[in-house]
């Protein structure tokens, strides 16, 4: 579908960004190749801080990868990652969490044998409970986190209307339920930085709607949203700003209206899109 | 006390102490996910250690070995588990950190062949392929035990040990750092994501669990007075293994009643069949199979153990903690729930 010629990196033609915020995450020249496919090849953007910015891209382009990169689920072959003003290039998945970065993945990876309660419960970074020592020798400490955690759990999961399949194994979850639980788990560690991968993929429409409701409504809560989207309806209505990747590099950046003006990203993405689907 | 009793003793002393191997090896594979193949050979350190440190200076024992201290039980034991948790730091840090769970399980079993191969040739350590012996047994003369008065004695002795060993292991499983080591176990890749890190889970579920083998091996070299390489052939894992999945991967109880089933029922009860004539080892064999053949059987029909594994749910732990719920508007939450909407979503 994509018949951009390669261009080089420094000369892709991006659009100036309307927003004058500092950026959350940042990434410069990333790339990635598996046996020869260069899955990801230069890929360079901005998320600004406070904002919505979606992440899109034809199939293969190289999306989840880059969201693979950037939470530490897999480590880059070159380039850099910078979370606010630290470098955080290759640094373990867990540590970049423990920085406020949670992400989701796109086919749900519900931890099946948890209830959905502790699912949420796992979330919190650095609990008490988890040293060996306070569980015998500081049980009231242990007991008092555990009180907050399970309380908030049960908030969020109201929220999230999963508060009566909580005591449900994970793994019995229907499809929509499991996209739902991936963003109350990453909700629940209290992130200041959140990648969502295809949130709303194969849910239908009202859940869509909700979805996007409770995005917006952690955007409202001051958390920095990279989202990767195929819906443009969606981006249009409740990102901020958008990134195009097509293999593996960015294409242009910009808000969604800008880009529909933009030919080569037309070209090698909303082409066909818009043509099917005019923006409401 | 007639041979009957010394036998059901016997028995009983083997229930508990499978018990403790199982809590142990549970931690570690049916909590954590850590298909630890070698862990029979961790119990056999653990009982080495403990039998070593407690005989005298191997001077004119006629025995090669080292320590030699001549430490009085409790305290052997207690060195036996924590030697077995140093092995199995060492273990993890050559192995863990690198290998994914399948290759990990190739490792491991390689290590325990090669701890196995140490054991039985170099005569130095622990008096090689003749074994430890004459290891003498805890309290027997302080108490006046006679050789058949020791076994139910140890036996209940084992009971205890198993019992507080039970609550500790309860109390872990249940904390918040249990309920992590089964986040690594159902997918670690998520664990990390949520800011686990992965190695030092698996690091202290190693060393618990290590611990618990060092404890159950300690207390077989006191009970038996002895231990030999062939006691611990790596086929032994397989023995605690079934024992967790037919009792139930993640649950404590269950792993008694595993224990029961497996250990004392299949294992030792096989010892009253008939010797098979011209064929003196057969039975041995004929167990091996039932064992077999038993595994097959639970994980045909009931693959989640007698016992599994229940999850906690959330008015005990909103009981246990001493307070009540957020005001969740259920009612309304219930409803949205159970739109049909949300159920035509694809299963990821
Ligand atoms: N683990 C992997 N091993 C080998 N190749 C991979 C791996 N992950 C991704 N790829 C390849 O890298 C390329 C980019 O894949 P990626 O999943 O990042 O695309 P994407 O933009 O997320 O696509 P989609 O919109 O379909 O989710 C693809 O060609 C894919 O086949
Ligand atoms: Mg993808």
């Amino acid at each position: 579908m994509s018949d951009v010629t390669p261009t080089d990196p420094t000369s892709e033609p991006t659009i100036a960004t309307t927003s004058t915020t500092t950026s959350a995450l940042r990434c410069e020249g990333l790339t990635k190749a598996f046996q020869g496919v260069h899955a990801v090849n230069g890929a360079t953007f901005d998320v600004p801080q406070g904002q919505i910015t979606a992440l899109i891209g034809p199939n293969g382009a190289g999306k989840t990868t880059v969201v693979n990169i950037l939470s530490g689920s897999m480590k880059c072959d070159s380039g850099t990652e910078y979370l606010g003003e630290d470098e955080v290039t290759n640094m373990e998945s867990f540590e970049i969490a423990r920085l406020g970065l949670m992400r989701t993945f796109q086919l749900s990876r519900e931890l099946g044998g948890l209830t959905v309660l502790e699912n949420l419960l796992v979330a919190p970074k650095l609990q008490p409970g988890e040293s060996l020592f306070n569980v015998f020798f500081r049980p009231g400490t242990v007991r008092r986190a555990e009180q907050v955690n399970v309380e908030r759990a049960l908030e969020i999961l109201g929220t999230y209307g999963l508060y009566a399949v909580r005591d449900d194994r994970a793994r019995e979850l229907s499809g929509g339920q499991k996209k739902l639980l991936e963003i109350a788990r990453a909700v629940m560690a209290s992130p200041r930085i959140l990648l969502l991968d295809e949130p709303m993929a194969g849910v239908n429409p009202a859940l869509i709607e909700r979805i996007g409701g409770y995005i917006l409504a952690l955007k409202a809560q001051g958390v920095t949203v990279l989202m990767v989207e195929h819906n443009l309806n969606v981006v249009e209505k409740i990102c901020d700003h958008v990134i195009v990747l097509a293999e593996g590099r960015t294409l242009a950046t910009g808000r969604l209206s800008e880009l529909r003006a933009n030919k080569e990203v037309v070209r090698a993405y909303l082409g066909e899109v818009i043509d099917a689907r005019p923006p409401s | 006390m007639t041979a009957v009793w010394y036998y059901v003793f016997t028995l009983v002393f083997f229930l508990f102490d499978y018990f403790i191997l199982a809590m142990g090896l549970n931690i570690q594979y049916g909590e954590t996910g850590i298909l630890n193949f070698a862990y029979f050979a961790f119990v056999a350190v653990g009982a080495y250690v403990t039998g070593a440190v407690s005989l005298p200076n191997s001077v004119g024992t006629g025995q090669h070995y080292i320590f030699g201290w001549g430490i009085p039980f409790p305290f052997n034991l207690l060195m036996g588990g924590i030697a077995t948790s140093l092995l199995a730091v060492v273990l993890a840090f050559i192995t863990l950190r690198r290998l994914r769970t399948d290759y990990l399980a190739m490792v491991l079993i390689s290590s325990s062949l090669i701890l196995y191969d140490i054991c039985n040739n170099f005569v130095p350590l622990f008096n090689g392929a003749d074994g430890l012996y004459n290891v003498p047994p805890p309290f027997a003369s302080v108490l006046k035990l006679t050789t058949n008065s020791f076994i139910p004695f140890f036996a209940a002795v084992t009971g205890v040990i198993a019992l507080i060993m039970w609550f500790v292991m309860s109390r872990i499983t249940r904390s918040p750092l249990g309920r992590t080591f089964r986040a690594i176990r159902d997918d670690d890749t998520v664990a990390a994501a949520l800011g686990k890190n992965v190695f030092r889970g698996q690091l202290k579920s190693m060393i618990i669990g290590s611990f618990y083998a060092g404890i159950g091996g300690g207390l077989i070299i006191q009970f038996s007075g002895s231990l030999n390489p062939t006691a611990w052939l790596p086929g032994e894992t397989f023995v605690v293994f079934a024992v967790i999945i037919v009792g139930g991967v993640g649950n404590n109880v269950g792993l008694l009643v595993g224990s029961l089933l497996v250990e004392t029922l299949l294992v030792h009860l096989t010892a009253f069949l008939p010797a098979i004539p011209g064929h003196p080892g057969l039975i041995e064999y004929i167990d091996a199979m039932l064992i077999g053949v038993f595994l097959m059987v639970m994980l045909w029909f009931r693959p989640q153990g007698v016992w599994p594994e229940r999850p906690r749910l959330s008015a005990t732990m909103v009981r246990l903690l001493g307070k009540r719920g957020p005001s969740v508007d259920e009612a309304r939450v219930e409803a949205d729930v159970s739109d049909a909407a949300l159920n035509d979503g694809s299963r990821g």
